[in-house]
């Protein structure tokens, strides 16, 4: 604990430091992703020329016109370099399968997958919160059926409970189509699909750190005041379960990323995971690199948002 | 209180989904359908075209100057004749005059002759350049409406190459000035009965019919625009879904369905099921006989007579997948018909050939083995080409050469790239393989010959070559088809290179009210959207 009258000359000059230090991290793991994708990328077995080839006839004149198209005779470190620099001026680069800039094809699936992923993110934290509060240190059956539900929800893999849900409420019930560009009515799927096993995990995690709060004195404390259950865990308890389902964050943006690439393929969606999965089983190199450097400036921008929440959350961080 | 808490997950589940119950989809009915398809093709360009699964949308925009009818002959249709000169070296084509691109160029042998030296531009579909224009020479315009191609030599598969997707005719205007020429689409634009006007990756594609179009190719069901006033492909690879989509009404037509799915379909009053051969060769598993132990005759014979392969299909494909026994898939006119039944299911055989060529020792796995080293051969096979549940297929396949023969059979599915290290480094026994051409012959020039791009098996003949070169310079379908019985014979029956397994097949599923659906006859897949309508 710092002293108050401290307080303020650490406070102020950190700001900016803390804005500029983050900026340089920032664009380091952005390099050190980009660059370790390049040349995990060259690592993997298959010549470029090979791939672009194809099933087709191979003669040393297509060879030719391949490698002069996509410049692939300058050796590795200037096609690095020149990468490195056409990405500082927002470059991307053509996809080999495509024959398009990497920017467009990009462009289109973002937003899908950002809304895919928030409405998941959304049922994930939603249902969790409900579940934990509701279930926390309450009687021994609900708790036994949310728990089992929960195990249930993180153990199937995305894929069955995707097809489950697309057999009960789009196939025979006819709730919800397929697919479609009717967002809302075609999103509710994916995003269960997508977010009951998020819900699962964080739901866990909450519960267990409700039940552990519920327990420290401070709890006892508000009880004595008089305060009911239920102000009791909003107000405190859950302020206090709250840090680690927020740690979590970082991974499940990582589940979100990742289970969209079965998810989107699934339904039938636009997406960034299903590019991503034809492009690596493609060895398309620069719509790969794209996935990697966006996926990475994610991260990064979640990483930051996370810092903030901590100090919002937890009041001992604000006068670090 | 409880009550209520153990009510709140399905208040949630029933508040998440009431916002979004509404009608399905629009019923059945009126001019437009959705269609689910497998396959988004990489490219709406139909120069650029590569996957036979696309195929069925490359006519729905584009035209090409020939087509071929029900019986497989060539007939006219931007091309109104054409005459061959006597040494097969010069084309003369009479063109349409009343055809105009959707961007309302005029379409006339300029045009031809734009798309032809398109082609051949360095780096634009170096394939096609040096495949199916490798006997090009040039094309002269000399009217309007009249077009001479002359070739350097004489190719019987060069109207084969003007009735296929290649030959599909791409406006000037969008050859000159599409920003993504190679990719296709809406600004990439032909003379078929459909403008697409909307495409969004990994969803769907949408056309609008072409109110124009009055040229469709002699011997269509109709003449004139298209029935469908706008149709609509949804991209689902998931089979299950597809057909969960079409059974839900949300689709009207699905194509590729999956053989558990089909007895259900087929016994559904609502839906209409139907499926055609694929053309090309059939599915084969080729031989490596560069290296141990298929370098050994009676090692190769003795892994087709190892395998009870009608059991296999019935089993993986519950009946419906169709026995293949030559490379040349059956609706081929090339097919050779006396191959049938000469080999194959032989247990006791399988065991004396693999006596006799030395492999007679067995180790503690039951696996044959001869100088100490086991029986062991492996399939590399690249995972986007691996459908049809080919790998269950191997896997029945490998527990049969297993059991009757001790044959170590490895199947492993991998990455494009380590596929083709493994083949770059010879490191595989086996190369399975099926292509979809049009004309079995041009497949046959890329497997069989010495140096053929996939001559996976190395074997070399030169006989066999001078049988492919003169078959492929040939216009006379009985001379071909002569030379082409003498190489069916040689790799199959004589040599035993290929192991043929089943003839690939193309589906469609579809509502009782769409007509029109049908398959392409000379490729066996889906055909386009031009003459499907919807009955009352």
């Amino acid at each position: 604990m710092t002293a108050p009258g401290r307080r303020p000359a650490v406070r102020a000059p950190a700001w900016p430091a803390v804005v500029a230090r983050r900026l340089v991290s920032a664009v380091a793991v952005l390099w050190a992703a980009a660059t370790t994708a390049y040349i995990a990328l060259l690592l993997a077995p298959g010549d470029t020329v090979d791939i672009l080839v194809g099933d087709g006839a191979d003669t040393p004149e297509i060879r030719a016109q391949i490698i002069a198209e996509w410049g692939l005779d300058r050796p590795e470190i200037v096609r690095y370099l020149s990468y490195l620099g056409r990405l500082l001026h927002g470059d991307l680069g053509r996809s080999y399968r495509l024959q398009r800039d990497v920017g467009e094809i990009l462009a289109g699936q973002v937003g899908p997958t950002v809304r895919l992923t928030l409405a998941a993110a959304a049922v994930g934290v939603v249902l969790a919160l409900v579940l934990a509060v509701a279930t926390a240190g309450r009687s021994v059956w609900p708790r036994r059926i949310v728990s089992a539900a929960e195990l249930m929800a993180v153990s199937v893999p995305q894929f069955v409970i995707g097809i489950l849900l697309l057999f009960v409420f789009s196939f025979s019930l006819s709730w919800f189509p397929v697919s479609g560009a009717q967002d809302p009515q075609a999103l509710v799927l994916p995003a269960l699909a997508l977010g009951l096993p998020i819900a699962g995990v964080l739901g866990q995690v909450l519960r267990e750190g409700l039940e552990r709060a519920l327990e420290q004195p401070f709890a006892v404390t508000a009880r004595a005041r008089g305060l009911g259950e239920r102000a009791v865990v909003a107000r405190h308890a859950l302020r206090h379960a709250l840090l680690p389902a927020v740690t979590l964050t970082g991974w499940f943006t990582g589940a979100l990323l990742g289970g969209a690439v079965i998810t989107e393929a699934l339904f039938g969606r636009p997406g960034l995971g299903r590019v991503t999965m034809e492009a690596v089983t493609g060895k398309d190199m620069p719509v790969v690199m794209a996935v990697v450097i966006v996926s990475a400036a994610v991260y990064v921008t979640i990483s930051a948002l996370l810092d903030l929440a901590y100090r919002v959350i937890d009041p001992r961080l604000r006068s670090a | 209180m409880k009550v209520i808490r153990g009510a709140l997950p399905l208040v949630l589940v029933a508040a998440l989904t009431a916002c979004g119950t509404q009608t399905p989809a629009a019923p059945a009915g009126g001019t437009s359908l959705t269609w689910a398809v497998e396959t988004e093709p990489i490219t709406f360009n139909p120069h650029q075209w590569a996957q036979n699964k696309a195929r069925l949308l490359v006519f729905n925009q584009f035209d090409a100057l020939i087509a071929r009818g029900e019986d497989g002959s060539f007939v006219p249709w931007l091309a109104k004749s054409w005459k061959v000169s006597d040494d097969g070296r010069t084309y003369t084509f009479e063109l349409r005059d009343d055809v105009v691109f959707q961007d309302g160029t005029k379409f006339d042998a300029a045009a031809v002759k734009a798309n032809l030296d398109k082609l051949r531009e360095p780096g634009y579909n170096p394939t096609v350049a040096s495949i199916q224009l490798h006997a090009f020479d040039k094309a002269e315009v000399l009217s309007p409406t009249t077009l001479r191609i002359k070739l350097k030599e004489p190719d019987g598969l060069f109207l084969d190459f003007l009735a296929s997707p290649y030959a599909g005719q791409v406006s000037p205007k969008s050859l000159r000035e599409a920003k993504d020429l190679k990719a296709g689409g809406p600004d990439v634009v032909g003379t078929g009965p459909f403008i697409l006007d909307r495409y969004v990756k990994g969803q769907e594609v949408h056309y609008t019919r072409n109110p124009r179009y009055n040229w469709a190719p002699q011997g269509s069901a109709h003449q004139g625009p298209a029935y469908l006033s706008e149709i609509t492909y949804r991209f689902l690879p998931q089979a299950a879904v597809r057909v969960g989509a079409l059974t839900s009404g949300q689709v009207q037509v699905i194509e590729g369905v999956a053989a558990t799915d089909i007895q259900s379909i087929k016994s559904n009053p609502a839906l209409s099921f139907q499926s055609a051969l694929n053309s090309g060769t059939a599915f084969s598993y080729y031989f490596n006989t560069s290296h141990p132990p298929f370098d050994d005759k009676r090692v190769r014979q003795a892994f087709r007579e190892a395998v009870d392969l009608d059991a296999v299909l019935a089993s993986v494909y519950q009946g419906t997948a169709k026995r293949a026994w030559s490379i040349v898939a059956d609706t081929s006119p090339f097919y050779d018909p006396s191959l049938e039944g000469t080999y194959g299911g032989n247990a006791a055989k399988a065991n004396a050939l693999l006596d006799a060529a030395g492999w007679t020792e067995r180790d503690a796995e039951g696996y044959r083995v001869k100088d100490g080293k086991r029986l062991t051969v492996r399939s590399v096979a690249s995972a986007p080409y691996v459908r049809d549940r080919r790998d269950i297929l191997a896997q029945a396949i490998q527990a049969q050469v297993k059991q009757t023969a001790g044959i170590d059979f490895q199947v492993k599915i991998v990455d494009q790239g380590t596929a083709q290290q493994a083949y770059d480094n010879d490191e595989y026994e086996i190369f399975e393989n099926s292509r979809g051409d049009s004309d079995a012959g041009a497949a046959l020039n890329l497997i069989l010959p010495k140096g053929g791009a996939i001559n996976r098996s190395h074997y070399e003949d030169a006989e066999l070559d001078g049988w492919l070169a003169k078959a492929s310079k040939s216009s006379d379908p009985a001379e071909r088809k002569a030379l082409y019985a003498k190489v069916q014979q040689k790799v199959v029956a004589d040599e035993a290179i290929v192991f043929p397994i089943y003839v690939p097949s193309d589906q469609i599923a579809a509502s009782r009210n769409v007509q029109g659906l049908g398959f392409d006859p000379v490729s066996g897949t889906p055909r386009g959207a031009y003459d499907v309508r919807i009955a009352a």
